[in-house]
C-alpha cells in the first residue's frame, strides 16, 4: 500500500509535482540554514554593526531613511575629512543604503515597527538567503540534474568564505554584492544561452545594479567581455552572443553611468575598455559574418586578413593616443596591485597598510572553502567535457578569480561562488553515476539472456564497476562524510572566525567563561556624552567611521581613505614631536586625540604596531621631515623601551600610548605586553595635550588638545610652572667688570 | 524664581554700582594697615568711581582669592610688600589663576624694597623681566626732580605718554603681543642699585626706552595686568606736588589723572570691547538667519555688532584711523580675507558688515574675527558653516548652456532618424504573397 501511493507521488506529472515541491522545500531549507547560521554574532554579542565601513553604511543608511532620497543623493557631509568634508551622496555605491531602506519602509508600510539597525543587522542574512537561490539557479544552467544546483546552493549557503562577509551586522556592500553578481551572471548564461533581448535587459538591469552596489562590480565588466572575446576566439559566433551582447553593453553601460560615483568612468576608465573594446570587436565580427554571405571564400579571407590587421592597428594606437593624452584615466593603483604584490608596498603604502589587500596565505584557501577547494579542479575539469558556452564561462571566471584571490585576501569572495559551482558540478557528477545510474541495458539484456540460457556462471557479467551496491555504498557514504565533516567545518568557522563584531572582544577567563572587552563603545560614549557635538577627533584612519558611527562626532581622516595628503597629515601629527604636532593640530582645529593602546592587555590590534604605516604614509607627502629609518634602533629594531631612538620617543603616538602608563605598576616593571618589554622609568613628558579618558583596559585613550596659554607663555614653561619649578632667569650673571686698559 | 529674583537683583546691583565693566569688588592688599594713610587719595577716587574697596594684608588668614573654585573679588590691587613674599595666598600661581579667571591686577612694585623672589618669578612667567638686583632703580640725570630729588636724581619727571603706535588707541595721553609698555623711562635713564659700592656703567641692565616703567599685560581671555614701577607714584604727596626739572619752570604733577587712567584701564573701565549680534545669511531678502549650511558661490553678508565701554556705559566702537576689523572666510587658510565696513550705528554699537561669495570649494568654513589690539579686550569670534557642493538639480539645464546644443541636435538626430528608419522599414515590408513564394520555394 505504502509502496504504491508512494509510487503514485513519484512517477508520472504528479512526479514532477512532488520533486518540484520537494525542490522548492529543500531551497527554503537552505535558505533557512544560510541565514541562521549567520546568527552566531548576534547570539553570542548582540544586534551590533560589525567592523568597521558597517558603521558609515549604517550612518549613511540613517540619514537616508531620516532625509530622504534626494538629500542622500546631494549629501555633503561636514562631518569627517574635517575641515575638506566629503561629497558623501557622490562618492558612494548606494545600492546597499537604498535597498535597506526601501526594506524599512516596507515594513514600516505594512505597520511593522522595526528599527533601522535591526534592517542593517540582518540585510546580509537574508541576502544570502536569496544567494543561495541564485545559486542553484545559475549551476541549474551549468549542468541538466537539478541536483548539482542543489548542492551549489547549500555550499553557498554555509561556505565560510563568503559567510566571513555576510554574518549578521557585517552590514557592508558584499552583503548584497555577491548575490547581485551570481544573479547577474545567470542572467547572462541565460542571454546568451537564448540569445534573448529580455535576458540581456534583465542581465544590464541587474547589472546596473550591481554598479549601485559594490566597486566589484568592475569584476563582470571585464568577465562578460572576456567571456565573449573567448568565444569568439573559439569561433563560436553566433547572433544570440551578438544580441545578448550588446543588449547587455549598451544598457549596462547607461544604467552604471546613472551612478554618481561612477559617472563617466565606463567609457574613460582603463578598467572599463576590454568591455567597449569586445563591443566594437562584436560589431566588426558581425559585419564580417554578414559580408562573407555575399562574398566567395578567398576573396573573403583577404578582406579578413586586412581588416584584423588595420582595425588592430588602429584601435591599439587610439588607445595609447588617449591614455597619453588623459582622456581615459591610467590604470589605477589598486589594479596594478593586482599583478605585482610589491606594486602597493612600494608606491601605494595607504593600500598596503590595509590587512585585507595582502596577498592570501595557503591555509586560507582550505580554511576558507574546506574541500571545496579540491573538488573544484574536478569541476573544472567536469566543464571542459562539455564545454557549451556556459561551461567557457565557468573556466574562464574559475581561472581569473583563482589568480585574483591569490593576490589579495578580500578577493576570495569572488572566488567562492565558483568554486561553489564548480564543486557541485562535480559531486553532482559523482552522484548521479553512483546513486541514479542503473545497470545499463545491454548488460541487463544479457543477464537475462544468460539466466534463460543457463549458461556458465563464470560467463555472466560480474556486478563490479559502478554498478555494484558495494562501490555505491563506498562512495555515497564516504561523500557524505566529507559533506558532514564540511558543514562541521563551516559551522566551527562561523562561530569561532568570523561572528566577532571587533567592536566588541570578547577572550577567555582561565576558568573558561568567557569576558567581554567592551573599551571601543565605552571610549565612543564617553566621547558621545561628554564632547560637545562639534568637537573635532583625530584618530588613524581605521577608526573614523567608528567615530563617527558610535561617538557622532566629526573627524579628520576616516576609512574612505580618498585624500592621502589628509591622512598624511594626520601621519605626521601623529609622528612628530609635540612642537611640531600641536600647530597642525590647531590649524585642523582638533580638539580630542584619539589612540588605541594594547599594551595593558595584550591587544595586538594597536596604534602602535600600526604606527609604521602612519609614519610610511607621512615620509612618501614630507620625506625631509619624517624618515622611517629614525623609528629604528641603529641595529634596525622597532623598539619602545629606553633603547627606543629618540625620535620614537618624542613622537606624539609614543607619549600619548605611554602617558602615565608606569604608574600602573611599581617603579621600574611597566611591562609592554604586545611587544614584549620593558619600558623606561619615567613616564613621557605632555606639555600640549592633557588626558581626558582611559578606558578599563586602556585600550581607547583620548586626549585633549590645550588652548594656547593664556599667557603666552610655551606650553612646556607653563606645565613646568604647574609642576612649580622655577623660570631660570634668561640673563646670566656677569663677572665684576674689569677695567680696560689699552 | 528665586533665581530670577536673584539675577534681577545682581542686575540691579551692577546698575547702581559698577562703573567697571566686569565688577567692582577690589581687594587691595596691603601690608601695613597705617600705610593706608598715603595713599588716601587714591582711595577716594576709586570710591568715588563705586569700587568697593577691601583691605587685607598679605599674612592674614582671611585673605583668600577663591571661594568654592570662583573669584571672590575681580580686581586685586598689590601695594610692595615689605616681606619676602606675599604670602600662601598670594603665590604666583595663584595670582595666575586669578588671571585666568578673568580677574584684573595692578601690582605696584617700590624702589625703597626689595622686590620679592616670588613677584619677580611671576613677572618672569609674564615675560617681565625686572632688574637682575632686586633693589635697582631708575635714575636720569637729566630729567629729575630738582626739588625733591637733588641729589640721588631717582625722582623722574616725564612727559604724559603718547600712543604707542599711530592706529592704536591712546588711553593714556593728555598715555610683545600680549605685553605693552605704557610709559617708557626717557631716554637718558638707566637702571642703577644705589646700594652697591662703586656706580659702573658697564654693568647696566637696560637704558633709556628699554626700561618701562609702566606696563600693561593683556591676557587671551583679556584679563589685565599692569606692573607700575613705582608705588609712591600713587602716594597722595606726589598727586599734587609741585616739581621742577633741571633747568625747567615749577609745574605740579598729573600723577592723580594718569592713576585714574591707569586703574581705570586695569579694571576694565576703558578698552573694553564687546560683540553683541553676529548675523551671516544669504544675500537675498528675507534669507534665512545664521543657517548652518551654504553654497558654493553664494552671495552672503556678514554682520558683527561691536561695543566699547567708556568708563560708565557703552558706546559705539569706532576702529581708529590706519585700522580695521578684518573679516576672514577661512579653511585651513583664509579664502577671503575682507575689511569690514560699519554699516549702521545703534546708540550703544556700531554694526560692521562685509559682503561677498563664498569660495568655489566645498568644505567647512569659519567666519573668523580676531581683532588683538594693544590696550583694547580681544575679539576672537569664530562661527562654524558648511559650505556644500552643487546639488543634482542646481546646475544650469542642458539646453540652457549654449555649448551643449551640438550634441543635443545630434541625440535628437539620432532618435529622429531611428523613428524615421522604423516608420519606413514597416511601410516596405514584403507583401505576404512574396513570402508564400518563398515558401513554397
Amino acid at each position: 500500500m505504502a509502496q504504491s501511493s508512494l509510487d503514485a507521488l513519484l512517477k508520472g506529472s504528479s512526479g514532477r509535482n512532488t520533486r518540484g515541491l520537494l525542490r522548492i522545500l529543500i531551497l527554503c531549507t537552505i535558505a533557512a540554514a544560510a541565514v541562521s547560521s549567520r546568527l552566531f554574532s548576534v547570539i553570542r554579542f548582540e544586534s551590533i554593526i560589525h567592523e568597521f565601513d558597517p558603521w558609515f553604511n549604517f550612518r549613511a543608511t540613517k540619514y537616508l531613511v531620516q532625509n530622504g532620497f534626494y538629500s542622500f543623493w546631494d549629501w555633503f557631509d561636514d562631518r569627517t575629512w574635517h575641515p575638506l568634508g566629503r561629497v558623501t551622496g557622490g562618492t558612494l555605491y548606494p545600492g546597499l543604503m537604498v535597498t535597506s531602506g526601501v526594506i524599512y519602509h516596507i515594513l514600516r508600510f505594512l505597520t511593522i515597527p522595526v528599527d533601522i539597525r535591526n534592517v542593517c543587522v540582518l540585510l546580509a542574512p537574508g541576502f544570502s538567503g536569496l544567494t543561495a537561490l541564485a545559486m542553484y539557479l545559475l549551476t541549474g544552467e551549468m549542468a541538466p540534474s537539478p541536483s548539482a544546483g542543489l548542492l551549489a546552493a547549500a555550499f553557498i549557503g554555509i561556505v565560510p568564505g563568503y559567510i566571513s562577509r555576510s554574518v549578521a551586522g557585517s552590514y557592508d556592500n558584499e552583503a548584497i554584492a555577491i548575490f547581485l553578481l551570481v544573479f547577474t551572471f545567470f542572467l547572462w548564461i541565460k542571454a546568451i544561452k537564448n540569445g534573448s533581448i529580455m535576458w540581456g535587459a534583465l542581465t544590464a538591469l541587474f547589472y546596473g545594479y550591481m554598479v549601485s552596489a559594490w566597486g566589484g562590480y568592475v569584476f563582470i565588466t571585464n568577465l562578460i567581455p572576456l567571456h565573449v572575446f573567448v568565444l569568439l576566439c573559439m569561433g563560436r559566433y553566433s547572433s544570440r552572443m551578438y544580441i545578448s551582447y550588446t543588449t547587455w553593453y549598451a544598457l549596462g553601460t547607461l544604467g552604471s553611468m546613472q551612478i554618481p560615483f561612477v559617472g563617466f568612468l565606463p567609457i574613460r576608465n582603463s578598467d572599463h575598455m576590454s568591455a567597449l573594446g569586445v563591443f566594437g570587436l562584436i560589431q566588426l565580427v558581425a559585419f564580417a559574418d554578414f559580408i562573407r554571405s555575399f562574398l566567395p571564400g578567398k576573396q573573403f579571407q583577404k578582406l579578413l586578413t586586412y581588416m584584423v590587421f588595420l582595425t588592430f592597428g588602429l584601435a591599439f594606437t587610439g588607445l595609447i593616443a588617449l591614455s597619453a593624452t588623459g582622456v581615459i584615466a591610467p590604470w589605477s593603483g589598486r589594479f596594478y596591485s593586482l599583478w605585482d604584490t610589491n606594486y602597493a608596498k612600494i608606491h601605494i603604502p595607504i593600500i598596503a597598510s590595509v590587512s585585507e589587500h595582502q596577498p592570501t596565505a595557503w591555509p586560507a584557501f582550505f580554511f576558507d572553502l574546506n574541500f571545496l577547494i579540491w573538488l573544484f579542479p574536478a569541476g573544472v575539469f567536469v566543464c571542459f567535457q562539455k564545454l557549451k558556452d556556459e561551461h567557457v564561462f565557468v573556466v574562464i571566471y574559475s581561472v581569473l578569480a583563482s589568480y585574483f584571490a591569490g593576490v589579495m585576501v578580500r578577493l576570495m569572495l569572488t572566488l567562492t561562488p565558483i568554486v561553489c559551482v564548480a564543486a557541485a558540478l562535480a559531486l553532482s557528477c559523482i552522484l548521479d553515476n553512483f546513486l541514479v545510474m542503473s545497470t545499463p541495458k545491454g548488460a541487463a539484456q544479457a543477464k537475462a539472456n544468460g539466466n534463460e540460457s543457463k549458461s556458465l556462471r563464470s560467463g555472466r557479467n560480474p556486478l563490479v564497476g559502478i554498478y555494484s551496491y558495494f562501490s555505491k555504498a563506498v562512495v555515497t557514504g564516504s561523500v557524505t562524510i566529507y559533506l558532514l565533516m564540511f558543514v562541521a567545518h563551516c559551522t566551527w568557522v562561523t562561530s569561532n572566525a568570523y561572528s566577532s563584531p571587533s567592536v566588541v572582544l570578547a577572550s577567555r577567563l582561565p576558568d573558561g567563561s568567557q569576558f567581554i572587552i567592551d573599551d571601543y563603545r565605552e571610549a565612543y560614549y564617553w566621547l558621545r556624552q561628554n564632547t560637545p557635538d562639534n568637537a573635532k577627533i583625530m584618530s588613524w584612519w581605521d577608526y573614523g567611521y567608528q567615530i563617527g558611527g558610535m561617538a557622532d562626532r566629526p573627524t579628520l581622516v576616516d576609512n574612505n581613505t580618498w585624500n592621502n595628503t589628509h591622512i598624511a597629515t594626520v601621519g605626521k601629527a601623529m609622528s612628530s614631536r609635540e612642537e611640531v604636532s600641536y600647530p597642525i593640530l590647531r590649524q585642523h582645529d582638533v580638539d580630542y586625540v584619539l589612540v588605541v593602546f594594547g599594551g595593558l592587555l595584550g591587544y595586538s590590534g594597536d596604534d602602535l604596531n600600526k604606527f609604521l604605516w602612519m609614519v610610511r604614509i607621512s615620509e612618501g607627502i614630507w620625506p625631509d621631515e619624517v624618515s622611517e629609518r629614525a623609528f629604528f634602533t641603529a641595529r634596525g629594531e622597532y623598539r619602545v623601551d629606553d633603547q627606543a631612538t629618540p625620535t620614537m620617543r618624542n613622537s606624539l603616538m609614543y607619549k600619548l600610548s605611554y602617558h602615565n602608563y608606569q604608574s600602573l605598576f611599581p617603579p621600574g616593571q611597566a611591562m609592554d605586553r604586545v611587544r614584549g618589554s620593558k619600558l623606561p622609568t619615567e613616564t613621557p613628558q605632555l606639555n600640549t595635550l592633557e588626558e581626558a579618558f582611559t578606558s578599563e583596559n586602556w585600550i581607547i585613550r583620548i586626549y585633549k588638545v590645550k588652548d594656547l596659554d593664556n599667557f603666552g607663555r610655551d606650553h612646556s614653561n607653563a606645565v613646568a610652572f604647574d609642576k612649580g619649578l622655577k623660570k631660570k632667569r634668561a640673563a646670566k650673571k656677569r663677572g665684576p667688570p674689569i677695567l680696560r686698559t689699552e | 524664581m528665586r533665581w530670577c529674583l536673584a539675577l534681577l537683583l545682581c542686575c540691579l546691583l551692577a546698575a547702581v554700582n559698577a562703573l567697571s565693566s566686569s565688577g567692582s569688588r577690589l581687594l587691595v592688599v596691603q601690608e601695613d594697615s597705617t600705610e593706608k594713610s598715603l595713599y588716601s587719595k587714591l582711595w577716594a577716587d576709586l570710591e568715588s568711581r563705586g569700587y568697593d574697596l577691601t583691605f587685607e594684608s598679605p599674612k592674614s588668614d582671611k585673605l583668600a582669592l577663591f571661594e568654592h573654585g570662583e573669584r571672590v573679588y575681580d580686581h586685586l590691587l598689590i601695594l610692595p610688600p615689605k616681606a619676602k613674599g606675599l604670602g600662601p595666598s598670594l603665590t604666583p600661581k595663584h595670582i595666575l589663576d586669578f588671571l585666568q579667571k578673568d580677574g584684573n591686577i595692578l601690582l605696584a612694585l617700590s624702589g625703597k624694597s626689595a622686590t620679592s623672589s616670588a613677584i619677580s618669578s611671576l613677572l618672569i612667567e609674564l615675560d617681565i623681566h625686572l632688574s637682575t638686583d632686586r633693589s635697582a632703580v631708575a635714575v636720569d640725570h637729566f630729567n629729575y626732580d630738582t626739588i625733591s630729588a637733588a641729589e640721588k636724581h631717582d625722582v623722574l619727571l616725564l612727559q604724559r605718554p603718547g600712543s604707542l603706535r599711530p592706529d592704536v588707541k591712546a588711553f593714556f595721553d593728555a598715555t610683545p603681543p600680549l605685553l605693552a609698555p605704557i610709559l617708557r623711562a626717557p631716554v637718558t635713564a638707566y637702571g642703577y642699585n644705589p646700594k652697591e659700592e662703586i656706580p659702573s656703567a658697564e654693568d647696566i641692565q637696560a637704558t633709556g626706552s628699554q626700561l618701562s616703567l609702566v606696563s600693561a599685560l593683556q591676557a587671551r581671555n583679556s584679563a589685565r595686568f599692569t606692573v607700575l614701577g613705582s608705588a609712591e607714584a600713587l602716594e597722595d604727596q606726589w598727586f599734587s606736588a609741585s616739581v621742577k626739572a633741571p633747568g625747567g619752570k615749577k609745574t605740579s604733577t598729573v600723577n592723580q589723572e594718569f592713576a585714574k587712567q591707569l586703574t581705570a584701564w586695569t579694571f576694565k573701565e576703558t578698552g573694553v570691547l564687546k560683540v553683541g549680534k553676529i548675523q551671516h545669511h544669504l544675500a537675498t531678502e528675507h534669507a534665512e538667519r545664521n543657517p548652518k549650511i551654504y553654497r558654493v558661490k553664494n552671495e552672503t553678508v556678514f554682520e558683527i555688532e561691536v561695543s566699547e565701554y567708556a568708563y560708565d556705559k557703552y558706546v559705539p566702537f569706532e576702529v581708529p584711523a590706519g585700522d580695521e576689523l578684518q573679516l576672514e572666510f577661512t579653511m585651513l587658510s583664509p579664502f577671503h580675507r575682507l575689511a569690514l565696513q560699519p554699516v549702521r550705528r545703534t546708540e550703544t554699537s556700531t554694526v560692521y558688515g562685509a559682503q561677498f561669495v563664498t569660495p568655489d570649494q566645498h568644505g567647512i568654513f569659519s567666519f573668523r574675527v580676531n581683532y588683538k589690539r594693544p590696550f583694547l579686550t580681544n575679539i576672537e569670534e569664530k562661527h562654524e558653516v558648511t559650505v556644500r557642493h552643487f546639488a543634482h538639480d542646481e546646475y544650469t539645464r542642458s539646453w540652457a548652456i549654449s555649448g551643449g546644443w551640438v550634441w543635443i541636435a545630434g541625440l535628437w538626430s539620432v532618435i529622429g532618424g531611428f523613428l524615421a528608419f522604423v516608420v519606413v522599414w514597416l511601410y516596405s515590408a514584403p507583401s505576404s504573397a512574396a513570402n508564400a513564394i518563398k515558401k513554397t520555394q
